[in-house]
């Protein structure tokens, strides 16, 4: 074997030694029949018969070795190149057309990789699951709850028979002192069993089984990002002692970059009694424990859900009250599913657009070459004709395909490096991205990967065989040397293999339809979503989460009062700012609800209403307008007045057409909570329009607005009308409600248009960019699809043309003739492609919001918009086919 | 062809040529001679497949080949058994040996 690369690049003396082989053995035979008593003409002929042709034993040879087999490879890989150079428009259409499918295919398979593959750093993630309590009475069926109790997290914990671990995180802000003032991070407070599942820490050790305990020492650990901006990762700062919350910790360890624990940037061990470290949990408060379980071996998420169901049950049998709903139940989600939700769908749907594309790419090619080979066919009745077998053939147009695949495989890979970037750039993530209908896990790292590399060539290797395969098999099928007789440009070239290339345009354009279509039910549905009208200017309205210290000086209602009635009168002094309130929640996506009672109108449903906390001049700020009574007034806030005022939503729920002003209701919830006024009946005594309260899309639902000064719980946003940019005068408020109180911190604030933007346009405007993209790339292949068709049609009908135009039809008799031609398979591809289409969008529905998936305008439009653009592909290649000179067309015969 | 001469029987020239090689190095012409001689001329090795059998044989690293001086001072290229060459050879009539046996049985129950 060691020989055989010498003998390629030694072919001369091979050959040279092969004939003396040879030829020592013929001139011993002719020696032997001489010997025997031949004449010497009669032993060269013997000699020469027994051999059986010198040529033929030299070929048998040859075709014995393995290097020649190289060498016919590369004599082969050499021909193609040097096909493909002379046909350099060609070559350089298909490559770029395999290019970009593969390219875009290896992008989505590297985030489904990264997504489903490898989504966290955690050991066993597989069995990690989530619990959730699903509500089967309420308004709204299978309103779940996420957290828990500590009652009840304890319950789970010693009584389930179901889980190797569960962890309880109890996230809370931590306020952390410095010399230079108070800031506020996300703090997670958490079992210290199995800390980190399975990642060690990059400094310091991890939580041990005793840390949180009464009695020991006070301890915590940070996450790399502000290990990172806050102490330039610096090592020294292990084992130093910080301020938290007020209590001296010491800093035990950092966690590595890849790891999120519940997107926390400290994490402080506790056992969950309370007071240990003199943190007071909220012990009733259904709001506090997140818990996420490792399944034991084995056990299914059905069953697991089952042993938790009873272990609850029996809780709410013990403990009947407002906790429990009448009928629920407990699902069990793993924390894939939890994280990524919805979310998988959208790439899914990614994932079928981009196969489409690598389809069509593939048929483009694969269309590219037929014409191709038929062009050639004459060449290969010659070669044929020469000796050189169908396998031979079939190879050498294989390897045509397979150079074109290598060079689109370089390609391909060099467009998903730059795709994956600028993906990683758009792509929905983060603890901002909308939670409850899925995004990327934080942990996943999207890049391309070998694997995943490698699978991008197994795909080439793949588009080379369907590509190169069925035009070869078309190229060398029948008799091969009768088409010598045949002219490889005559008139029946033209349409011999007619009806595959059509075949192949009409699923090309088919395909693309679909995609087109589905790309712009997406730009209709996000057209809708960023265009709801809101009562108030999002880029003029800033806002601010302001943080106090909990169970610190503001607990009580008159503190908290006073606290941001002098925070908003420095607000609105502001230049730029026109008005300022506090609210307690986002306006147009809502915040919190209760049930609620209404005097004398007892129901056996259950009612439930939005809860804003109003400032002096909230409807002013938010522009809303009022339909009948009155708003809430300032004696009304100064006074803290058991007063409300409902939207027009709320009428309709609760009182119908009756008149709602001087009714009473009751806030069920405000019960359960302290600082807030127990069993108090508020009067109507305004109604207002309504305005979107839970997201952009949904109807606005029953709400009601309460004077901010009843209550003391719960902390406040700040909401300013501004002249101005509202991003501009965002450091200026910071300032002021630090001058009121420097141990305030602001938690989150900007503009409310980043704020739409970040929380509800994020992951429309990825399914928007990524399809937008795939369906143009479709499109354009397309294009370029039809038009090559189209061109090689009438280069191959040129004799045809030049028949009909020497016999007196008109140019415009011709130039209809190619376009009618072209016109046909496009509307069928649309046809079928609509049709194709109404069946697939439903697939999408779940990603579109205020368009329906039937959307008859988006059809129209793709329909119309391809009709006139695949009519333009083939308008050049007719026109030329009109313009030909019949005398040179007819020459070429 | 002449009469009551066989062709090498299908699939064993392969070993035929092995085990001719193993008895010293030779060149392709004495290797049909050879055969021919010691089969008392029953059989004879076709030169159209003897050349690309040896050149497979070669190419599989189980013959080596040498150019060298014959008696008659030509140079002429002599083929040695390699030691994968040996293995093969010996695997070879081994499998033979097997074949034949079951060959004389069903001959010799058929009877």
């Amino acid at each position: 074997m060691n020989g055989w690369l010498g003998r390629l690049f030694h072919k001369r003396r091979t050959e040279k030694r092969l004939d003396a082989e040879l030829r020592f053995h013929l001139e011993q035979k002719v020696r032997d029949y001489l010997a025997a008593g031949f004449s010497s003409e009669e032993a060269r002929r013997r000699a020469n018969l027994a051999f059986g042709g010198l040529e033929q034993v030299k070929q048998d040879c040859r075709d014995a070795r393995v290097e020649n087999h190289v060498q016919d490879f590369l004599r082969d890989l050499q021909y193609a190149f040097r096909g493909l150079a002379k046909d350099r428009r060609f070559a350089l259409v298909a490559i770029f057309a395999l290019a970009l499918g593969i390219g875009a295919t290896t992008v989505m398979f590297s985030v489904l990789y990264a997504v489903v593959v490898d989504p966290f750093p955690y050991r066993d993630f597989q069995h990690s699951v989530v619990l959730e309590m699903w509500d089967l009475t309420g308004p709204r069926q299978a309103e779940a709850r996420f957290h828990y109790t500590i009652p009840e997290f304890l319950a789970i914990r010693d009584q389930n028979h179901v889980f190797e671990d569960i962890v309880g995180d109890y996230q809370s802000d931590v306020l952390y002192r410095d010399g230079k003032g108070t800031r506020r991070f996300l703090g997670c407070y958490t079992t210290p069993n199995d800390f980190g599942s399975g990642v060690p820490p990059l400094l310091g050790r991890s939580f041990g089984p005793d840390d949180g305990k009464p009695g020991t020492p006070f301890v915590f650990m940070m996450n790399y990002k502000l290990w990172q901006t806050e102490f330039g990762g610096d090592p020294a700062v292990l084992g130093r002692t910080f301020f938290l919350n007020g209590k001296p910790r010491t800093l035990i360890g950092i966690m590595p970059q890849r790891f999120n624990g519940c997107g926390s940037s400290l994490w402080l061990p506790t056992d969950l009694s309370p007071g240990a470290d003199g943190t007071v949990f909220p012990v009733k408060d259904p709001d506090v424990i997140w818990a996420c379980a490792r399944l034991k071996k084995g056990v299914s998420l059905e069953t697991a859900a089952a042993d938790v169901d009873g272990i609850l049950h029996r809780m709410a049998q013990a403990n009947p009250g407002e906790l429990y709903p009448q009928h629920f139940k407990i699902v069990l989600r793993t924390l894939l599913d939890f994280v990524v939700g919805d979310f998988s769908k959208t790439l899914y749907a990614l994932l079928a657009a981009v196969t489409m594309l690598l389809l069509i790419a593939c048929g483009n090619v694969a269309n590219l070459l037929l014409a191709r080979a038929t062009v050639r066919e004459r060449e290969i009745a010659v070669r044929a004709s020469l000796g050189a077998s169908r396998g031979r053939l079939i190879r050498q147009l294989l390897v045509e395909g397979l150079l074109l695949a290598g060079g689109a495989c370089c390609a391909g890979c060099l467009l998903a490096y730059f795709g994956v970037k600028g993906l990683v750039a758009i792509i929905p993530r983060g603890p901002n991205a909308d939670l409850f209908h899925g995004r990327i896990p934080e942990e996943a790292v999207i890049s391309l990967k070998p694997g995943v590399l490698l699978f991008a060539v197994a795909i080439a290797g793949l588009t080379t065989l369907i590509c190169g395969l069925a035009p070869a098999l078309h190229a060398v099928r029948g008799n091969l040397e009768l088409r010598m007789f045949g002219s490889g440009k005559g008139a029946g070239g033209g349409f011999r293999h007619g009806k595959l290339r059509s075949g192949l345009v009409i699923a090309e354009v088919a395909l693309s339809i679909v995609l087109l279509t589905g790309s712009g039910l997406m730009v209709r549905s996000f057209f809708a979503l960023t265009h709801v009208e809101l009562d108030f200017n999002p880029a003029h309205m800033l806002y601010a989460w302001v943080s106090t210290t909990e169970h610190g000086p503001y607990e009580t209602a008159v503190k908290k009062k006073l606290f941001y009635e002098q925070v908003l009168q420095r607000v609105k002094a502001l230049p730029g700012v026109i008005n300022a309130t506090t609210s307690l929640s986002m306006p147009p996506l809502g915040g919190n609800g209760s049930e609620i009672t209404v005097l004398g109108k007892p129901s056996s449903q259950h009612w439930s209403s939005g809860i804003d906390l109003c400032g002096k001049a909230y409807f002013q700020v938010l522009g809303l307008r009022l339909v009948r009574g009155r708003l809430l007034s300032e004696t009304d806030i100064d006074s803290a007045r058991q007063v409300a005022v409902v939207n027009e939503a709320f009428v309709r729920a609760y009182f119908g057409s009756a008149n709602p002003l001087g009714q009473k209701i009751k806030f069920n919830d405000f019960d359960q909570l302290p600082e807030t006024p127990h069993d108090a009946y508020f009067e109507i005594i305004g109604v207002i329009a309504d305005f979107k309260n839970q997201g952009l899309l949904e109807p606005p639902r029953p709400e009601a607005f309460l004077p901010h000064s009843i209550t003391g719980f719960g902390g406040r946003n700040i909401l300013a009308a501004t002249a101005v940019d509202a991003k501009s005068v965002l450091a200026a408020v910071q300032r002021e409600i630090w001058t009121v109180d420097s141990t305030a911190a602001v938690t989150q604030s900007g503009s409310m248009e980043d704020f739409l933007a970040e929380f509800a346009y994020t992951k429309p405007q990825f399914g928007l960019i990524t399809t937008s993209v795939f369906a143009g790339i479709g499109l354009a292949l397309v294009l370029v699809g039809i038009f090559s068709v189209m061109a090689y049609t009438v280069a191959l009908q040129a004799h045809e043309l030049g028949i009909r135009l020497a016999l007196g039809a008109q140019r415009r008799d011709v130039l209809a003739m190619v376009l009618s031609h072209g016109l046909r398979l496009i509307s069928a591809g649309i046809l079928i492609g609509v049709l194709a289409s109404l069946g697939l969008t439903r697939f999408l529905a779940s990603q579109l919001q205020g368009v329906s998936a039937t959307d008859p305008l988006t059809f129209c439009g793709v329909a119309l918009v391809f009709l006139a653009v695949g009519l333009a592909a083939c308008f050049l290649p007719a026109r030329r086919a009109s313009q030909c000179d019949p005398l040179v067309a007819l020459h070429y015969e | 062809m002449e009469q009551g001469k066989a062709e090498v029987l299908k699939g064993t020239l392969d070993m035929l040529i092995l085990k001719v090689v193993a008895l010293g190095p030779i060149h392709g012409y004495a290797i049909s001679q050879r055969i021919q001689q010691i089969s008392k001329d029953l059989f004879q090795v076709p030169e159209g497949s003897l050349y690309p059998a040896l050149h497979r044989l070669e190419d599989r690293g189980w013959l080596q080949a040498k150019w060298e001086e014959t008696e008659t001072g030509r140079d002429a290229k002599f083929y040695s058994l390699t030691r994968a060459g040996k293995k093969r050879l010996s695997a070879e009539l081994v499998n033979w040996e097997r074949l034949s046996e079951a060959m004389a049985l069903i001959l010799s129950a058929a009877e």
